[in-house]
């Protein structure tokens, strides 16, 4: 009963959020004048574009984790390689209004390149970039995790490999002669199709198609749930060796997740790049697929709508805390982390289900029946 | 009553004051004794032979003609006046001029902090400011291998064989005389060889075969690396029976380099592998023991390294540590010398203990709630890796800390050819001896037994009546303890950072892995493999591309053994 009420609510919640997102905010921007405190600026619109990047990022986190048990540390290797696809293509649509004025990207005159290199040639074209941007991230998480999951590596020992596998390539991509930009990246994009980037109009609808992107993968993911494969999945969770037992080819299972989880979140990377207009190997760090996962925690884990409150949320604090406290964010974040894990495993969006809890606990402590006291009072190793 | 009391009070706090002041009548400047010295040299010195030198010296700074300087330079050589090296070395900085007298004579000096001596009897001298005497490079050439000869005879042996080689690599048939003059007097045994490397290396570019052949056989036998590039100049040689005795001498001592490499790549394989070691080693006890994921195992590393810094500060000079506008400040014990060296062997038990705290702290704190779900203390230990780096920051500052190595821990030495680093050797024995120490305690002792049992089988030992509380908050304490003294360790070989720990996680995390999860054996023969694969392959892929290989290498070698070289077997499930 509680399910089919919160189900109801989380969809109304996420249709008035998708008006406002997809509709209120654009139009703010565009119809009403910058002197109207209603208006919303331009600024704004890029930040939160940004947020819903890594709000697509947290729904491929909670794909994995809160849906499948599989713990991805290792989620932002997939975001940045579909940002980096993108953003050879925005490097080469720079041409020679670079600082250069070579047709070279900038960094490879710097670093003595004569000639384009050959996998950078095919990215001149739109369809290809956006091709390589589903199927990089798609093809690197396919052979990953085929090999992973063949040789039933799971739990805390898929995460550490996860984290092994995006740190490997984060040292490959802080290299000058591995031809994408080493430290550095890939920067001062220019156009995107013959639009200015930089425009408020392209912005704008780099803006909305994050909106509609995220409203996708979180549209399609909640279908996934509600089909037999989803459950499995979620049985997979619960007990992998039973959903096993009973017949299934679980390693076929976690795959598509895998690759389906890398894939929106190459697209969110690729959304990503021209909005912020740089990409570099530190998104690609440790630290980066980590804090996606916080967000997921924080917002709530196992739900869809968690990991959006989460991103959106945590970002949001980050975005003020930076300014307001640059020598305490990182102290925030991690003691957040800490009280989250420790005391609202559900995430935000499990605290009314917690106080619920309390309240019964209050209310039985009130009646006149003994509680066997070790359960509630120590939550202890055993 | 009062009044004399005042006036004592004021002559007691007036007394050390003034005795500082009597004992520093000038504040105490290096560039002062140096003068002393100098004025000692030049006027003092009674030796005969200086009154050649200085006539020589006299004349080539007059000089105008730089080959007249060079030959002149060369024979200063001959007289072994310590005032040589002196005017050369003030010669070469610039502080040498020439005064012109009323009389058209010019008198060459020597100018050092504003005092004036002539270079031909050593007097003062009033002068003017003139431009320093100017050198050439051909000149300065001279200078340099006068200075050379003249060490040759020096009294310490260490520049003495510095000087013999660096001569001899020249392969200047001039020098030949000087070499076998030496050979006469010299009583030093590495002097002596050296010596003779150097005379058979100056053969080489001779003219005569004979003598080349002799050369080249005495380089091949005494394995002496440095000829090596000599020796291969002479493969195509003209006389025939030069060129095939070199390629016989070329063809062993690149047999004896690749040796050579392979012990050498074998050694530091092997200290970077008890680097890895001992690093690991804590997670091994926290991960592969308890299964809990610890991600500040590195901040732990790091408490341990940072504790090293205080405590070297403490025997120093103090320190001071901004708190959130809490100034903390740590008077020093101002040690000196032997005392102040030996300062690591304190640090060593002392980030023990600390880091030792702070795990048990974290296991108190947080961790004893997670102990089933081993996914979230992996979240949770990283909010605790963030939040101590960003103190380590605020403490400590962003920037590295130094952290100076005892100087019985600086230095090397080379076993035939092969160097071996003092630090290196010494992490190699500290790390033999951890685990010597660990496999002591967790097999021969009562607590080790208990640490066993609980890891075994929680539930069991708890029925059997351990406190199985109390052996998870030791066995923790046990693992940060050891991450501690990685800490300590890591200090002495590299910079002290807030980042120090993030560099070492993950390689931690791969050596317990690939070891078998709970297995401490495994863990031996994983970080000692990885750190000589890593080695064996910097040469060839560079230290970048080397650590990715090896990482690629760890997920591919799982696939072929999920459960690391040494599987934990269980009949559980699950396990």
């Amino acid at each position: 009963m509680a399910g089919s009420e919160v189900r109801r609510l989380e969809v109304w919640g996420i249709t008035i959020a998708a008006v406002v997102v997809l509709g209120v905010l654009p139009a703010l921007n565009v119809l009403l004048p910058e002197t109207n405190p209603l208006h919303v600026s331009d600024f704004t619109i890029n930040l939160y574009g940004k947020y819903l990047t890594y709000a697509v990022l947290a729904i491929g986190v909670d794909v994995l984790w809160g849906f499948t048990g599989l713990l991805s540390l290792g989620q932002c290797l997939f975001f940045a390689l579909g940002g980096y696809a993108f953003g050879m293509y925005l490097m080469l649509k720079i041409g020679k209004l670079g600082q250069y004025k070579s047709d070279l990207p900038d960094f490879m005159v710097f670093l003595g390149y004569n000639k384009l290199p050959a996998h950078w040639v095919p990215f001149n074209s739109f369809w290809f970039a956006l091709a390589a941007v589903v199927l990089v991230p798609g093809i690197v998480a396919l052979v990953f995790g085929y090999l992973a999951f063949r040789s039933r590596i799971r739990g805390v020992y898929f995460s550490i490999l996860t984290q092994a596998l995006t740190y490997g390539a984060c040292l490959m991509f802080f290299r000058n002669d591995f031809t994408f930009g080493g430290n550095n990246g890939l920067t001062d994009f220019k156009f995107i199709l013959n639009y200015d980037v930089n425009s408020a109009a392209t912005q704008r609808t780099l803006y909305m198609l994050s909106g509609f992107l995220l409203l996708g993968s979180y549209v399609f993911s909640r279908w996934l749930t509600t089909t037999k494969f989803g459950k499995v999945q979620r049985a997979i969770r619960d007990s992998e060796n039973r959903v096993l037992f009973s017949g299934y080819a679980t390693s076929n299972f976690k795959l598509f997740v895998f690759v389906y989880a890398a894939v929106i979140s190459g697209l969110a990377g690729a959304l990503y790049t021209p909005q912020v207009g740089i990409i570099n190997p530190s998104e690609m760090s440790p630290e980066k697929s980590l804090e996606a996962v916080v967000w997921v925690a924080v917002g709530g884990r196992g739900t869809l709508i968690g990991p959006i409150i989460g991103s959106v949320g945590v970002n949001a604090l980050k975005s003020w805390a930076t300014r307001a406290y640059p020598d305490l964010w990182l102290i925030i974040l991690g003691g957040l982390f800490v009280l989250i894990v420790l005391f609202m495993p559900k995430g935000i969006v499990g605290i009314p289900g917690q106080i619920r809890d309390l309240r019964k606990r209050f209310q039985r402590r009130e009646s006149p029946v003994p509680v066997p006291a070790q359960g509630a009072t120590s939550p202890s190793a055993e | 009553m009062l009044l004399q009391c005042n006036r004592q009070g004021s002559g007691s706090t007036e007394g050390p004051r003034a005795r500082k002041r009597l004992l520093h009548p000038l504040p105490p400047r290096a560039v002062g004794s140096f003068v002393a010295a100098i004025a000692i040299l030049l006027t003092a010195s009674v030796r005969a032979d200086d009154a050649a030198a200085r006539s020589l010296l006299t004349k080539a700074v007059l000089s105008t003609n730089v080959n007249e300087q060079v030959e002149l330079i060369g024979r200063l050589a001959e007289t072994e006046s310590n005032l040589v090296p002196t005017v050369i070395n003030a010669w070469r900085e610039g502080s040498v001029f020439v005064h012109e007298a009323p009389d058209g004579q010019k008198i060459p000096f020597l100018r050092n902090d504003g005092k004036a001596r002539r270079i031909d009897d050593g007097t003062l001298i009033e002068a003017s400011e003139t431009n320093p005497v100017e050198t050439t490079s051909k000149v300065r050439r001279a200078m340099k291998s006068a200075l050379d000869v003249l060490t040759i005879s020096g009294a310490d042996p260490q520049d003495r064989r510095a000087a013999i080689s660096k001569l001899g690599m020249t392969q200047n048939a001039a020098y030949l005389p000087i070499f076998e003059a030496r050979l006469a007097a010299e009583k030093d045994p590495s002097v002596l060889a050296t010596l003779h490397e150097a005379i058979a290396i100056t053969r080489l570019a001779g003219t005569d075969s004979a003598a080349k052949i002799a050369a080249i056989e005495y380089l091949a036998k005494n394995r002496v690396i440095r000829s090596h590039d000599n020796l291969k100049k002479l493969t195509g040689d003209p006389d025939a029976a030069v060129a095939a005795s070199a390629t016989k001498a070329v063809s062993s001592m690149e047999g004896y380099l690749r040796v050579v490499e392979v012990w050498g790549t074998l050694f530091r394989g092997l200290s970077l592998g008890s680097i890895l070691l001992v690093a690991a080693l804590g997670l091994a006890i926290t991960f592969g023991l308890m299964g809990v994921i610890n991600m500040a195992h590195g901040e732990i590393i790091v408490v341990g390294a940072y504790t090293t810094y205080l405590v070297q500060n403490i025997f120093g000079a103090g320190a001071f540590l901004p708190f959130f506008g809490l100034n903390l400040n740590i008077p020093g014990f101002h040690f000196g010398g032997a005392f102040y060296e030996s300062y690591f062997l304190f640090a060593i038990p002392i980030s023990f203990l600390v880091a030792a705290l702070v795990g048990i702290a974290l296991e108190r704190g947080i961790i004893r709630f997670l102990y089933s779900r081993p996914l979230e203390s992996l979240l949770a230990t990283w909010g605790v890796s963030l939040v101590m780096q960003q103190l380590f920051r605020l403490i400590f500052g962003a920037n590295n800390v130094q952290v100076y190595s005892p100087s019985w821990l600086s230095g090397n030495f080379t076993i035939s050819d092969v160097l071996l680093g003092w630090n290196r050797l010494f992490v190699i024995g500290f790390a033999i001896a951890i685990v010597l120490l660990v496999w002591l305690l967790l097999t021969r002792t009562p607590l080790g037994l208990l640490i066993r049992a609980v890891m075994q089988n929680r539930d069991m030992a708890s029925c059997m009546g351990v406190r199985t509380e109390r052996v998870n908050m030791l066995t923790f304490g046990l693992g940060s303890g050891l991450a501690g003294l990685a800490g300590a360790f890591l200090s002495q070989l590299g910079n002290v950072g807030p980042g120090l720990g993030q560099s070492y996680i993950v390689d931690c995390f791969m050596t317990v892995v690939v070891g078998g999860v709970g297995n401490l054996v495994g863990t031996i023969y994983s970080a000692l493999g990885i750190g000589v694969v890593d080695q064996a392959l910097q040469p060839f892929l560079g230290p970048v591309m080397g650590k990715i290989t090896v990482l690629a290498a760890i997920i591919l070698f799982l696939q072929w053994k999920p459960g690391g070289l040494f599987p934990t077997r269980s009949r559980s499930l699950e396990g």
